[in-house]
């Protein structure tokens, strides 16, 4: 599903710079917008969320927090019932256990137990995935997690001019928004990237709708449906094998609540191939969601069995060569690839 | 008339130091104005942001990811 | 609304305060005090009935026109009405599992929070959210099922009362169990810090279901514990109303100067079981325990010292009566929710 965008003068941004400029924008058109984190600040946020922010806006609405994400995210919570649009950050997606109850059981459960009389209009963005040897605690994705508990919306970009168009839809949405940044997608000059971080982002007003995938490369021999920093990885793939005779279909997930699940069935329903490719852990996740969505619907669809690629359920390696052998990389998209198109 | 843009100054402390050319955000030959965001560079654990001084057409004189000296030219602009 | 008194002015003048006494309030604040906490057990007496009468036989939780867990507040009206006495609507107050006393004098509309409570669609929460998820927009009152976590949300919206320039306050109730978890914590240090308009209260009913809290906190008193973070502490002793007002209107006056937040701490009374079903074999003291209970002693008090009588008693509790009875009548009179719809109201 190709979403058509009316032209837009460009220039070229960096993820994190493109989801800086989203916010940015958000806040001088609104001013119950603001920033709410740790080292969100003078740091402008570990991995770049909020650079310069601080200079432009002021420690009123760019504020740091102390350590202490249960009060904190309740916090943007409260705020947000009584009509501000908080966007608070939890600084490694991995740290969802020390507040989890605040954001499972308070953020998404109050609109739904008041009976739809109490909105939260809050967004919690966070910092997740691994490829640099963070270790089993900092490496994580949890998508799949966020994604599985009703009652708050789950957006994952992988693209600039996506990280600007999905942070002004989640700032705007009445709901609570999980924003889910993969490290690897920002695009930071600390952390070997891909060259896809850095691409064409719509300078002024930019929404892209939450719930819709992208088609981020047409093809008709397999469908790869993936998400942030794999899309890159399986754009890789798709460029490498075109030459040899496959034409690989690569399906930008974008959200996964609500998941476009649409655009799942027309591209597979095209190919009649499936490769799921997920950095979250392999079961009772994201890429059985996907696979399901087709089976529930008509596994006569498939031609061969589904592929499909993720961390197998193991904690993450520190070791370099140990993570490169769980992440779902391209050497693995293309073997699964293979394995189901070789006539 | 053009102008050389160079490696910014990020460590005092050891002003030829080494540091990285970590992303181009203009390509060879585009047009620029004064202020446009062209590269950012990193130095050690220190990044910054290197705009455009002048508007002109931009020559890139290193790549991505290459090592280059602080004070180094990085682009041309005529 | 917060309701006033009606009284008349023909009450006899109060008896001077002794040496050494608190200040009394006003006779008609005291007699306030009274009739808010006779609605609190009048309310709390009719759920009683109404979750008991078709649960037998034996006991299935389930069952019933008012199914699932029921916290009932008897014996510990005197900290919703001491506390919410200082308090207007435009206030968020945010409660826990047992939140009906704290809802109802807060100002909570009876017909709807009964409705929620019967499951109706007519509901505070059309029905989705039951006896301990409670939200009222109209009064900013909330409550939860998960102890100690609604304090966070309660900095929030004390948070976006400050940043509007308002004087509004949020009264954040939980109990001394709670007082051990992560949130009450994390929660006193962030209002101190950032000098938020919140009231923390701690009711210390003793009992964290079965585990006295000798058993489960450290220290001899939760207001001990506001010095740990900079704030002033209370602590109320014996479950008395008039003390928790008077400690109740420094704490709140203090939150609306910009001053930050407090804690008071009430020794109160939990006078039925954690929740309804529960035995409480537990429990050394159950034998005595309606011998003190708070309203008695408090009509007595009131009626030594003139500002109540046997007709005004009579009428207060008329009036509870009414309003309770014809609540439950709503409630019971509402439809149930279409099981078609069970899936609405997840997204706005």
């Amino acid at each position: 599903m190709t979403i058509m965008e009316a032209p837009h003068a460009t220039r070229r941004l960096t993820t994190s710079k493109a989801m800086v400029e989203a916010i940015a924008q958000e806040m001088e058109r609104d001013p119950s917008v603001f920033y709410m984190g740790e080292d969100v600040g003078a740091y402008g946020g570990i991995f770049s969320s909020t650079t310069g922010l601080l200079e432009k806006f002021g420690p009123k609405r760019i504020i740091d927090t102390p350590i202490s994400e249960t009060a904190f995210i309740g916090l943007g919570i409260g705020a947000a019932v009584e009509g501000m649009r908080p966007i608070v950050e939890l600084m490694f997606s991995d740290f969802m256990g020390v507040c989890l109850d605040q954001i499972y059981n308070h953020m998404a459960k109050i609109h739904f137990e008041s009976g739809g009389n109490v909105k939260v209009p809050m967004v919690l963005t966070m910092a997740a995935g691994g490829g640099y040897s963070d270790g089993a605690q900092h490496s994580q994705c949890l998508w799949g997690t966020f994604a599985h508990l009703p009652g708050m919306k789950v957006v994952v970009p992988s693209s600039p001019a996506d990280a600007k168009g999905l942070m002004t839809a989640a700032i705007r949405d009445d709901n609570p928004v999980v924003y889910v940044f993969h490290k690897g997608v920002m695009g930071l000059p600390w952390m070997v990237k891909n060259p896809r971080t850095v691409d064409e982002v719509p300078e002024d007003e930019y929404v892209v709708p939450i719930g819709r995938a992208r088609v981020a490369r047409e093809g008709s021999d397999v469908t790869v449906v993936t998400l942030s920093l794999s899309v890159h990885h399986a754009l890789d793939v798709a460029e490498k094998l075109a030459p040899q005779g496959i034409e690989v279909e690569v399906i930008d997930l974008r959200s996964l609540v609500p998941l476009d699940r649409e655009a799942i069935l027309t591209s597979v329903g095209k190919t009649g191939r499936l490769v799921v490719v997920d950095e979250d852990y392999l079961s009772y996740g994201v890429s059985g969601e996907v696979v399901a969505t087709v089976a529930d619907v008509d596994p006569g669809l498939l031609v061969m069995p589904p592929q499909r690629v993720a961390v197998p359920d193991v904690p993450i390696p520190y070791a370099h060569d140990l993570e490169y052998a769980v992440l779902p990389r391209q050497d693995r998209i293309e073997k699964a690839i293979h394995s189901i198109t070789t006539r | 008339m053009s102008s050389l843009v160079l490696f910014p100054p990020l460590s005092k402390e050891t002003p030829d130091a080494e540091g990285v050319l970590a992303t181009w955000f203009v390509s060879e030959g585009s047009t620029v104005v004064p202020d446009q965001l062209l590269a950012e560079v990193q130095v050690d654990k220190v990044a910054a942001e290197v705009p455009a001084p002048v508007a002109g057409v931009v020559h890139l004189l290193v790549a991505e990811e290459a090592v280059v000296r602080q004070g180094a030219p990085i682009a041309r602009i005529d | 609304m917060t309701t006033h008194a009606s009284e008349s002015t023909t009450a006899p003048a109060p008896r001077a305060p002794q040496a050494g006494e608190q200040q009394r309030p006003e006779p008609a604040v005291r007699a306030q005090l009274f009739e808010t906490m006779v609605l609190c057990r009048t309310y709390e007496e009719a759920i009683l009935r109404e979750y008991h009468a078709d649960k037998g036989p034996g006991f299935d939780i389930g069952k019933g026109l008012v199914p699932g867990e029921m916290h009932l507040s008897a014996g510990q009206e005197p900290v919703a009405a001491g506390i919410c006495a200082h308090l207007t609507t435009s206030d968020a107050v945010t409660a826990t599992h047992r939140p009906h006393h704290l809802a109802i004098a807060h100002g909570v509309d009876l017909h709807k929070m009964t409705a929620e409570i019967f499951g109706r669609e007519t509901g505070l929460g059309r029905g989705r959210g039951g006896h301990m998820h409670l939200f009222d927009p109209d009064t900013h009152f909330s409550c939860s099922g998960i102890i100690a976590e609604g304090f966070p949300p309660a900095l929030g919206q004390a948070f976006a009362f400050q940043r509007r320039g308002t004087d509004r306050i949020a009264v954040a109730v939980t109990g001394e169990g709670a007082a051990n978890q992560g949130a009450f914590h994390e929660s006193l240090n962030l209002a101190a810090l950032w000098k938020l308009p919140v009231v923390f209260v701690v009711e210390d009913n003793d009992w964290a279901i079965s585990v006295p809290r000798t058993a489960s906190t450290g220290i001899a008193s939760n207001a001990d514990r506001a010095a740990a973070y900079g704030i002033p502490g209370h602590r109320v002793e014996d479950n008395d109303v008039e003390a928790v007002y008077a400690v109740a209107a420094e704490a709140v006056a203090r939150a609306r100067a910009g001053e930050g937040p407090s804690l008071i701490e009430v020794h109160t009374l939990r006078m039925w079981g954690h929740f309804e079903g529960d035995a409480q074999g537990y429990r050394p003291e159950l034998a005595e325990v309606p011998s003190h209970d708070p309203i008695p002693r408090y009509e007595q008090q009131l009626r030594a010292d003139g500002v109540l009588d046997e007709a005004k008693v009579a009428a207060i509790r008329d009036r509870a009566t009414a309003k309770v009875e014809d609540a439950v009548a709503f409630a019971k009179g509402s439809p149930t929710p279409d099981p078609t719809l069970a899936t609405d109201f997840v997204f706005a």
